[in-house]
């Protein structure tokens, strides 16, 4: 028992939280049963229902206490179950308020403590009243029906690597017919999924848009160009953007420089694509170039110009001039010689910048090295 | 030396006495059932396999609660005695027994709980009366 405070700390916590089984309920239904008992016993003849739930939640909380006493006096002591001088303790700390016996007296034996004498007292006063109901054993829990086993079920495995004791299959025309899952197929259909989810984001935030506009009565706003100007806002301000998705992170997008995404544009498709859209993630720019890393390097030429390809929105990222590192990438592959030629004169341009490029290059190259050797 | 004798041999008579009282407590049966201690126990952590000790917390506790509506009782006797002064005619009517809020406060107090009781919660104190006896 502890004072009113954190009584109904403890109150407000327990009643935010779900309930989860119904034992608790039971128990507690069990206890107003038995309060009510109590009570007759003691000569009430009716209850206020708040005042029988309030005193069989603190008969409750009683047994609680004591338990938590004990246990505590059990474990001060190094033992992991209590025995009745845990109890007895326990008994003394709850009754100090209203005081016992001997309380004053600092080492007495627990053994003949007050409390104990007065529940002796008050056990040979009483005659014992039973509880009025037959009770199970509760909580109940449930015996699983587990599926047998190989062995159990007198049953042949169907492979010979399958061991006896693992539980049997199901039955075959469960799994046998259907056809298997084509990942590419779910992938696929997930990313459908998500780009329906965004269209409608988007579209919500038009809304959202032309009802702002409507509202500062601007008449631009009906016009269905502006739907694009609305994204453009949504973005700047992060109040009207669409939240994000689970599992998706925020990334800042990047826009190029005028210079290089032309130079992009003219040399390479992939870099063309993105930067059509002008609002190209920088996760999206670096996916190529992390999955070749992650993937590994295929051995041909073919394979080799796609990485490079591929890797070209990096480099443009990191030093502005994409020509140089194509010549610069090679040395280290074994197909140096087809490539050079084509790119060669371009690196011959500025040895020093290409040094550098190299030199920034290097970590990039280990892994792709590791994987040739 | 002789003391000490006689407190051993006072100790020797309280253990005894608690055993027996222990023992006792097997043919005694506590209102709360085991089952319902048992199980609060478990959820605050003591664990013990003696089913006498869990006896012994199922009488405390029963003790307290007796305790606990006795001093309601008493509470109870008192607010009737005071009000069947004024209005002696309604003796015959109002003299149930009713376990309420406002005295079962009061009580807990006395045990070191503070219950508050609420002002306006709408519990209707004749929970349980027929329905002959409820109209005032």
């Amino acid at each position: 028992m502890s004072n009113g405070g954190g009584e109904s700390g403890r109150e407000h916590a327990r009643s935010n939280a779900p309930r989860k089984s119904g034992g608790d309920d039971f128990a507690c239904s069990i206890a107003k049963v038995a309060v009510a008992q109590i009570c007759e016993r003691e000569g009430f003849q009716t209850f206020q229902l708040s005042a029988l739930e309030t005193l069989s939640d603190i008969a409750l909380r009683y047994i609680h206490s004591i338990g938590k006493a004990a246990n505590f006096y059990a474990n001060f002591a190094g033992r992991r179950e209590g025995n009745v001088f845990d109890i007895i303790q326990g008994l003394e700390d709850l009754g100090l308020v209203q005081g016992f016996s001997g309380a004053s007296d600092v080492d007495h034996c627990l053994a003949c403590s007050g409390t104990v004498r007065e529940i002796f007292q008050y056990v040979g006063e009483t005659d014992d009243v039973p509880f009025a109901h037959a009770i199970p054993q509760f909580p109940v829990v449930k015996d699983r029906n587990l599926t047998p086993s190989f062995l159990q079920a007198d049953e042949e495995p169907p492979e010979e690597h399958i061991p006896a004791w693992l539980p049997v299959f199901p039955e075959p025309h469960t799994y046998a017919q259907l056809p298997a899952p084509d990942e590419g197929a779910t992938e696929t259909m997930v990313k459908i999924e998500q780009k329906k989810h965004r269209k409608g984001d988007r579209s919500l935030l038009n809304l959202q848009q032309r009802f702002v506009f409507n509202t500062l009565k601007r008449p631009s706003s009906e016009d269905p160009v502006n739907a694009d100007k609305g994204k453009q806002v949504g973005e700047s301000n992060p109040f009207l953007a669409a939240p994000l998705q689970y599992g998706e992170k925020e990334v800042s997008h990047v826009t190029f420089p005028a210079k290089i995404s032309n130079e992009a544009t003219m040399e390479d498709h992939v870099a063309q694509n993105h930067v059509m859209d002008n609002r190209v993630s920088v996760m999206e720019m670096f996916a190529p170039a992390i999955d070749a890393l992650q993937g590994g390097f295929v051995d041909s030429e073919e394979g080799q110009k796609k990485v490079f390809l591929n890797r070209r929105p990096t480099v443009q990222f990191k030093i502005g001039t994409g020509k140089k590192s194509f010549g610069n990438l090679s040395p280290q592959n074994e197909d140096f010689e087809k490539i050079s030629p084509w790119f060669g004169r371009e690196s011959e341009k500025d040895e020093k910048k290409m040094r550098a490029e190299k030199i920034l290059k290097e970590p990039m190259e280990n892994p792709q090295g590791l994987a040739q050797l | 030396m002789n003391h000490s004798q006689q407190s051993n041999e006072a100790k020797h008579d309280d253990d005894a006495a608690l055993s027996e009282f222990l023992a006792s407590l097997m043919d005694y049966t506590p209102t709360i059932p085991d089952e319902l201690v048992e199980h609060y126990l478990g959820k605050s952590g003591f664990q013990c396999p003696d089913v006498r000790l869990i006896r012994l917390v199922a009488v405390a506790t029963q003790k307290f609660v007796a305790e606990v509506a006795n001093d309601a009782l008493q509470q109870c006797k008192a607010r009737q005695a005071s009000i069947i002064k004024d209005k002696r005619d309604k003796q015959q009517k109002d003299k149930r027994l009713i376990l309420t809020m406002e005295d079962l406060s009061k009580a807990l107090h006395e045990h070191g709980v503070n219950v508050k009781h609420q002002e306006y919660f709408a519990d209707s104190p004749s929970t349980g009366m027929d329905p002959a006896s409820r109209d005032e």
